[in-house]
């Protein structure tokens, strides 16, 4: 059994607009992790749908979903459906692709998120499993190539390699770290921790420190 | 955790706690959150459905923008008042409130999410018509939300409950089974009747395909919602009354998910198979699209 429904909110919830979780709560939860990994206003958005996702994401706003993620308005927003709308606005381009084919990452409602500006390019790619939980498979974030198991929350420090060992020991006092990777080049080390329950914002205030950057998903 | 319902009905009836106290316990243990912040959230959720029914409930109800749903709760608002119904106004009263709720999603309006969007009308089918007519109090509606989260959870975790991975099978027929198991044990039933009421609302809707037209939820899943309202009640009547699954709830769930595995990816929200596929469903889809879908 893979605990991928860890409260209760997240079968009794979320409050969102409609209509479909999976195709547009879950999009917008996936778009709202880009966000977080990109950490600076973008300027362009391409989103690559499989499966589920390619068939019927006109039909379930899956598009202004994932863009009002991307934007960072939570689910219930009315905001949400206006979203690509906030977007041209804001001067961040969209670009949406139907993919032929099984989803690389195995699930049948698949978004590969692609998001850029003139420095940096990441790519995030992320399934909606139901009920507006997301499972994060695939990240590819300054030229490392991070595969979490996939269940959220997922930690991503950035900073020295002396620190790891701080924060690892930070963490174990609050939760079980269910996987624990680093990643390396000679300019940045990373670590990713998949953890078993979410983190309240004190908690992740308090990794924070020390921390040269850290994104919580 | 509880992995699975024979575990939470045997911790229940060990510790002689109901379902919705051992969910709210895990919770605040889970969670770091505060038991009445978890009873506040939940409260907040409450609120979110109460509002969905009363919207599609209100004036000349909720309409899609497509145009395939919308007003069929104010119309069976309307027979109720003037009609004497086949099915008694009861169970016509879950109907309504569980396609009120499914309407306002279709039109794209703020539902709470039981377990997912298009399965968010069955929930509150349930719990507003037994507001009614068990004069629930405001806690009551509470636990029967913990409730079915407990058991939701448990189903979630050891199948799905995504039309894409299992069918409408793992949304109504998840939810279903959850307010049968909720509405046991607001009527004063024991944990192992909501766990059969449970096993009967699952297997009664075991196999039930996703085949939304034009790939929207809107066709035929509002009314699905009602379907999975009618028979939580009635499942929950059956397990009262003392009738069993007699295969156990557990199993039902392993069935469901083994079903959802077997089942063909045209039948699994593509908007591809089933209703979707008949001609008057592609009809809808040109209407509502233009055209057929390019694949880059």
């Amino acid at each position: 059994m893979v605990l991928n429904y860890k409260s209760v909110f997240d079968i009794i919830g979320p409050v969102m607009i409609g209509p479909s979780s999976s195709h547009t709560a879950g999009a917008v939860a996936i778009g709202h992790a880009a966000r977080k990994i990109f950490h600076a206003p973008a300027t362009t958005l391409t989103v690559r749908y499989y499966e589920s996702f390619a068939e019927t994401h006109r039909g379930h706003g899956t598009d202004y979903a994932l863009v009002a993620g991307v934007l960072g308005l939570p689910p219930a927003d009315p905001q949400v459906p206006n979203a690509l709308t906030l977007a041209q606005q804001q001067g961040l381009t969209v670009k949406f692709i139907e993919m032929a084919g099984p989803s690389p990452i195995g699930h049948p409602n698949t978004a590969i998120v692609t998001l850029s500006n003139e420095q940096r390019t990441i790519e995030v790619a992320g399934c909606s499993i139901g009920g507006g939980t997301i499972e994060i498979r695939r990240i590819t974030v300054d030229g490392f190539e991070l595969k979490p198991s996939g269940p959220l929350p997922i930690l991503l420090v950035w900073g020295a390699k002396d620190n790891d060992q701080r924060i690892q020991t930070k963490l174990a006092k609050m939760t079980k770290i269910m996987r624990q990777q680093s990643y390396n080049t000679a300019a940045k080390h990373l670590v990713e921790f998949d953890l078993e329950r979410s983190l309240q914002q004190h908690e992740v205030d308090s990794l924070q420190q020390g921390a040269a950057e850290l994104v919580y998903l | 955790m509880y992995a699975t319902i024979a575990e939470l009905v045997s911790a229940a009836e060990t510790a002689d706690l109901s379902l919705s106290e051992l969910m709210i316990q895990q919770e605040v243990a889970n969670s770091g959150n505060s038991r009445d912040e978890v009873w506040a959230g939940m409260e907040r959720n409450l609120e979110a459905m109460a509002a969905a029914v009363k919207r599609g409930s209100t004036g000349e109800g909720a309409f899609s923008k497509t145009g395939l749903t919308g007003g069929e709760a104010i119309k069976l608002k309307n027979y109720r008042a003037t009609h004497q119904s086949l099915s008694g106004d009861t169970m016509l009263a879950a109907v309504q409130n569980a396609i009120a709720t499914n309407e306002v999603n279709a039109a794209m309006g703020i539902v709470c999410a039981t377990p997912t969007a298009g399965a968010s009308g069955t929930l509150p089918g349930v719990l507003f018509m037994l507001e009614e007519r068990l004069n629930l109090t405001h806690e009551q509606m509470i636990r029967f939300l913990f409730t079915s989260g407990a058991l939701g959870m448990i189903i979630a975790n050891n199948a799905m409950i995504a039309g894409a991975t299992g069918g409408c099978q793992a949304e109504v027929g998840s939810a279903s089974g959850m307010a049968a198991a909720a509405a046991v044990e607001i009527a004063g039933g024991t944990p192992e009747q909501s766990a059969e009421a449970l096993a009967m609302a699952l297997s009664n809707l075991l196999g039930l395909v996703c085949d939304p037209i034009a790939g929207l939820v809107e066709l035929p899943c509002v009314k699905r919602n009602a379907i999975g309202a009618t028979n939580a009640l009635i499942s929950a009547d059956m397990a009262l009354a003392g009738l069993t699954n007699k295969i156990p709830a557990d199993e039902v769930v392993g069935a469901m998910k083994k079903i959802g595995e077997d089942m063909p990816q045209t039948l699994r929200e593509t908007g591809r198979g089933g209703l979707a596929a008949t001609p008057t469903g592609i009809k809808m889809k040109m209407r509502i699209f233009g055209q057929d879908r390019d694949f880059e």
